[in-house]
């Protein structure tokens, strides 16, 4: 069963990273972030209701102004890199936990969105999610981002 | 016929993309006013003519749904078409909001066309192309 739920994770993830970003990814092992340098942005999200629990998405740094020129149509320059791409990213987790939610409790689940909030994640806090059963690995083009659902 | 449309959503990413999308779908717009959140929303309801309402639901300070409640009792939804622009959007949650008044529903990621074809159908206006 749990490994149906992240299979359903998996793809949602994918296929909505893919229509905001335009980037295109695909799982990998965890593993693979021990070997990526510089430093990660945790964004996170909190939901409510008939499933409960918390979304969590870790990128490069460097790849948020992308992520963010992409959403909106502009150059990475053109991002104001402090403001504009935070909001960004947490918008892009917020958007992939309302479809995380409905592939894996269906449309007529009733949940409600906390506001998404984005920190820097320390080598530590990454190192650990690599043996931890509730977070999935993905390349997304040149980038090793990590994926965490963890249910109530 | 240029409308005044109202975006209310806490992501400034997502009033940008918004407001992009309203311009590739050929929307013919007038004034385009933002909010923050239900509260700001309801301050410029109650100040400025108002054409449209896009509305995301969750939000701080006051979320989309007591907005919609609000303006249920006072009667502004009657007048005012409102639409939720949402990645939120549970069947139940929609209802609920349809049988208060809201025009309908756009999920997030949204294109262009599907915000043309509601802005269409909410003013009953065909937009230019």
């Amino acid at each position: 069963m749990r490994e149906q739920i992240l299979a359903a994770v998996s793809t949602t993830f994918l296929e909505v990273v893919e229509q905001l970003t335009f980037m295109f990814g695909e799982p990998v092992h965890k593993s693979t972030l021990l070997d990526a340098d510089g430093d990660y942005v945790l964004a996170q999200i909190s939901f409510t209701g008939d499933v409960a629990g918390t979304l969590s998405l870790a990128v490069p740094g460097e790849c948020v102004p992308e992520i963010a020129a992409n959403i909106l149509g502009l150059e990475p320059e053109e991002i104001e890199a402090d403001a504009m791409a935070p909001d960004s990213l947490g918008e892009l987790l917020n958007v992939i936990c309302g479809h995380v939610i409905m592939a894996i409790a269906g449309k007529g689940a009733d949940f409600r969105l906390g506001s998404p909030w984005v920190v820097e994640a320390t080598p530590e806090f990454l190192a650990a999610r690599v043996d931890d059963p509730d977070w999935l690995g993905f390349m997304l083009e040149e980038n090793a981002v990590l994926l965490g659902l963890v249910t109530e | 016929m240029a409308f005044n449309i109202l975006l209310v959503d806490d992501s400034v990413t997502v009033r940008a993309v918004i407001s992009k999308a309203l311009h590739l779908a050929g929307v013919d717009i007038n004034l385009l006013y933002q909010a923050g959140n239900g509260q700001e929303a309801l301050e410029i309801l109650e100040a400025e003519w108002i054409d449209l309402v896009l509305c995301d639901i969750s939000m701080p300070i006051m979320d989309g749904e007591t907005m919609v409640a609000r303006m249920v009792d006072n009667g502004m939804i009657r007048t005012v078409p409102v639409v939720i622009v949402s990645s939120a959007g549970s069947e139940p949650r929609i209802q609920r909001l349809k049988d208060m008044g809201v025009r309908d529903y756009i999920q997030k990621p949204f294109t262009p066309e599907r915000i043309r074809e509601v802005v269409d159908n909410v003013t009953g206006v065909a937009s230019h192309a």
